[in-house]
């Protein structure tokens, strides 16, 4: 029996992956439970408005964090700053009282807030901030329904499975079973190849996205109020980068096994520090870092954008933008190794083993 | 020569493959490329269809719609029926319609898989696979036919069977090219070369490689080992004298080819380590 | 017959109405190389498995070492499997020392054969050296009886006469051997065969025994390939060597068809080959 656990241990000493999933995993579990999982926001991003702003503003402590203090500005300037999502909190400032509107959209952000308002309106006010004056408007989600803000994020979900998984495992399945080898030597070009692996795909996603935008909308009543076709754009960009990274895997993978592993650990990040479950904002500077770098994060704020408070495209620039930048660059590194696959190349030396091979044109 | 490698030299992930190796291909005959695991074999093959760049030497081989390649793990797919593949395979050789309903059905015919056609690709044996594969290579009628270890681990039925495929293409034109492990198979072919660690060591017509091996060879039964130069074959040992007579005791015998192969790779084992 | 390593008498094997072997009778001796051949499915790996005592049989008796099988007796027998049975992760030596310990023998070192390769990893070795180090693992315990599953398969010429080196030496040692193999050059090395048809055994004895009686039709003409091509289209069972054809048939029926076909050609009968006695012998078994 002795034998048998120092074996285990020899082999499992040598399987880098398994050892850098034993070893990321953990490290990745406490790094979000421990910091990033939490549903209380600490900064609130607030914007101030009418002809009191300068008075009320330096009464807002934390959690709100005053970002802007417009005196000109009216109730439908903190509409618009909520709408783009510069600001989650509005605070808009008349001579009849304060109206606060907050971004629904933020679910846990507006809960925070709702609770420090309460706690304000206990102490004594000051001029103007009592009770009684002020009104609370909770916008684009009112009744904060978490499915309402789920739905969008779960389309994304969804996206990013079948983008990465099935389709790594779809083309490396080819790989394992030699067959990729034949179609190099048959007569289609590199890119039929490509784009005939990947097009099922992308074609199930899309039935997949519309299925659950379709149900979310009749049976949770999820809205969406915004421009479709700004949704699609962001859809089809995304599924881009994420069908990239499928193909990126497949292409450092030699069988299912270590695609499902790789794919995993690429997932298992976007679900947790995307903002799908545990709000952006209130993840520490430290681990906020690693959701920027997530594709699922800018998607999430196009889906929810769009579906919920219909922001516009002019709007979502940013994350349109970056998906872009990503989706030429994943894809397109994707493509080229796969290439590389498929066609001996003019220089390089590759691994041998399992897959095709190359060597240096004469 | 009208196709084939000419004096190749291939290198893969850093060490030598293949070095200066000259296999010549032409129509309507069956060139057969004996070798064990890491000879070099796959590579010659892959290098002829053209899966691998060579670093030295020349390739000729037709255009990619004229080759039909067998990789050495299967090629076909499990989860598609015995008439989706062969159907794949002509569709991407560009029939279609009439013309590879017709194709399709006489190549089934042909490997003996026309009573399975709906049976999935990965519920046959292995040797019906084997025939499946080779079928959706000839399906388009190549000139240039290369099969990777076609019988490697397969049932000796299926093998003759393979093999009478493999001499039937040779027979009505094409070129045909095998790699195996098997060194009898050597005889089937008009053509054969040996490879051991990425050079040739003999090849040609196979009677000739018989007649051409250097040195003297004999039998002779006993316990232990008689000289350096001897191995087992059956309840007795062969034993080569590279130079000079034959030791006292062992009796002359003719080699066949699988004592050609094995004086060929010892022979050059010796002309490395001297 | 006493002495017997392995033996069964009568032995048949049922799974629910499946017959996988039918009243099967064979022995591996000491210091004999027996080669069992047959297709895919026709009972080999049953007939092992109840030699080992992994199944019990339903019928007939099966003795190893002169007893009912056990797992105490399994310890005496090492069993290599086509895939080598090594960790391709590990290396020859921590191979060795695993399955050194699983069998329970004292710690040891490796032999000389295997020995310049210790420490390197069994998955970069060529496969030659690889069935070599499996084959040297499995004889760690000084097993009584071998059984071998395809040893060469895959491996060079001289790869090959080096492993049945090591065969032949640990038989002369006074083991048993039992070899499963597709390989005719494999089957030619064995003492004995053993060809399985669908569970039965429908032919056994040496090689010549084997091939015994049986021939083929050699035919030689200068249109070798329009001969091949009649022949074949014509449902003949032909074989081609080079420019030399074999067919499986009746001399008066392979001259009629070239006659037939216009094609000039000189035919006499030959003994058959292993391959084709074995072709012969399965082809008569499945129709029966």
């Amino acid at each position: 029996m002795w034998a048998m656990v120092t074996k285990e241990f020899r082999q499992l000493r040598r399987d880098r992956r398994t050892l850098a999933m034993m070893i990321v995993l953990p490290v990745l579990l406490l790094v979000v439970f421990g910091d990033a999982a939490s549903f209380s926001v600490k900064e609130i991003p607030t914007i101030v408005v009418g002809p009191r702003a300068e008075l009320v503003a330096p009464l807002l402590h934390a959690p709100f964090q005053v970002v802007a203090v417009d005196v000109d500005g009216t109730e439908s300037t903190a509409k618009q700053r909520l709408l783009v999502g510069a600001a989650v909190v509005g605070v808009v400032t008349r001579d009849s009282g304060v109206l606060v509107l907050l971004d629904g959209t933020q679910v846990f952000s507006v809960q925070t807030a709702e609770s420090a308002l309460a706690r304000n309106a206990r102490t004594p006010g000051e001029a103007g901030f009592t009770a009684a004056a002020v009104r609370v408007q909770i916008l684009y989600n009112p009744s904060l329904t978490t499915s309402w803000v789920m739905v969008p994020g779960l389309a994304g979900l969804i996206l990013v499975f079948i983008g990465t998984l099935i389709t790594s495992l779809g083309v490396v399945r080819e790989r394992q079973s030699g067959t990729l080898e034949q179609l190099a030597v048959m007569p289609f070009r590199p890119w039929d190849v490509i784009i005939g692996k990947i097009v099922p795909y992308l074609m199930v996603a899309a039935l997949d996205l519309a299925v659950i935008i379709v149900v979310g909308m009749a049976v949770f009543h999820v809205p969406f109020v915004g421009n479709v076709a700004t949704f699609l754009l962001g859809a089809a960009l995304f599924l881009l980068v994420t069908l990239g990274m499928g193909v990126l895997i497949s292409t450092v993978s030699q069988n299912q096994g270590q695609a499902i592993q790789l794919a995993f650990m690429i997932l298992l990040p976007q679900v947790l520090l995307s903002g799908l479950i545990f709000p952006v904002a209130s993840m520490a500077a430290g681990v906020r870092w690693i959701s920027y770098v997530l594709p699922l994060t800018y998607f999430i704020r196009i889906s929810r954008g769009v579906m919920l408070k219909g922001t516009p495209i002019s709007a979502l620039w940013q994350p349109i933008g970056l998906l872009a930048v990503l989706a030429v660059g994943v894809l397109g590194l994707a493509i080229l190794r796969f290439r590389r696959d498929l066609a001996p190349n003019l220089r390089g030396t590759a691994e041998q083993g399992a897959g095709l091979l190359e060597g240096a044109n004469p | 020569m009208r196709w084939g490698l000419d004096d190749v030299t291939v290198r893969l992930g850093g060490r030598v493959a293949i070095i200066g190796v000259t296999l010549p291909v032409e129509p309507a005959s069956v060139t057969v490329v004996v070798g064990g695991d890491g000879a070099g074999k796959s590579t010659c093959l892959r290098a002829l269809v053209g899966l691998v760049g060579v670093e030295e030497g020349s390739v000729r081989r037709p255009s990619k719609s004229k080759i039909g390649y067998v990789p050495a793990t299967a090629g076909l797919y499990a989860d598609l029926t015995v008439d989706e593949n062969v159907a794949f395979s002509a569709t991407a050789y560009g029939l279609s319609g009439a013309e590879l309903k017709g194709r399709a059905g006489r190549i089934l015919g042909l490997v003996g898989l026309d009573g399975v056609r709906d049976r999935l690709g990965g519920q046959l044996s292995g040797g019906m696979q084997r025939k499946l594969a080779v079928g959706m290579a000839l399906v388009h009628s190549p000139e240039l036919l290369v099969l990777d270890e076609p019988t490697t681990g397969v049932d000796p039925v299926s093998r003759a069977e393979l093999w009478r495929l493999i001499s039937r293409a040779g027979a009505e034109g094409t070129a045909v090219v095998v790699a195996t492990t098997y060194v009898n198979e050597a005889a089937r072919g008009s053509a054969a070369m040996l490879l051991e660690e990425g050079r040739v060591l003999i090849s040609g017509a196979p009677e000739g490689i018989v007649g051409e091996v250097p040195g003297t060879l004999g039998r002779v039964r006993g316990v232990s080992q008689p000289t350096a130069m001897s191995w087992r074959r059956g309840a007795d040992w062969r034993v080569w004298a590279p130079t000079g007579d034959l030791p006292p005791g062992v009796t002359r015998v003719d080699p066949d080819l699988e004592d050609a192969a094995v004086i060929a790779a010892l022979a050059s084992e010796m002309a490395v380590s001297s | 017959m006493t002495g017997s390593l392995a033996r069964a008498l009568g032995v048949s094997m049922r799974f629910g109405s499946f017959t996988a072997v039918d009243s099967v009778s064979l022995a591996v001796d000491k210091g004999e190389v027996v080669g069992l051949l047959g297709a895919n499915g026709a009972g080999k790996t049953t007939v092992i498995r109840l030699l080992l005592g992994l199944l019990r049989p339903s019928g007939g008796t099966v003795r190893l070492f002169e007893a009912p099988p056990t797992v105490g007796t399994r310890r005496r027998v090492g069993y290599v499997p086509q895939s080598l049975g090594l960790y391709t992760d590990l290396t020859v030596a921590e191979n060795w020392h695993f399955t050194s310990a699983a069998f329970g023998s004292p710690r040891q070192g490796l032999p000389a054969g295997i020995e310049s390769h210790a420490d390197e990893l069994v998955g970069a070795l060529p496969l030659g050296t690889q069935r070599r180090v499996a084959f040297a693992v499995a004889l760690a315990h000084r097993p009584e009886l071998l059984v071998l599953d395809e040893p060469t398969s895959g491996v060079g010429p001289l790869g090959r006469a080096r492993l049945w080196q090591d065969i032949r030496q640990a038989a002369e040692a006074g083991a048993g051997v039992l070899v499963t193999t597709h390989n005719m050059e494999e089957a030619e090395e064995c003492d004995r065969l053993l060809i399985m048809v669908d569970g039965v055994v429908a032919s056994a004895g040496t090689v010549a025994e084997v091939i015994a009686g049986r021939s083929v039709v050699e035919v030689r003409c200068d249109d070798w390939d329009a001969a091949f091509v009649a022949l074949d289209a014509a449902g003949f069972s032909v074989q081609a060597h080079g420019r030399t054809l074999r067919v499986a048939a009746s001399s008066q029926d392979v001259t009629a068809l070239l006659a037939h076909e216009g094609i000039a050609s000189r035919s006499r009968s030959v003994p058959a080959n292993l391959e084709e006695a074995f072709v012969a012998v399965v082809t008569a078994g499945s129709v029966s």
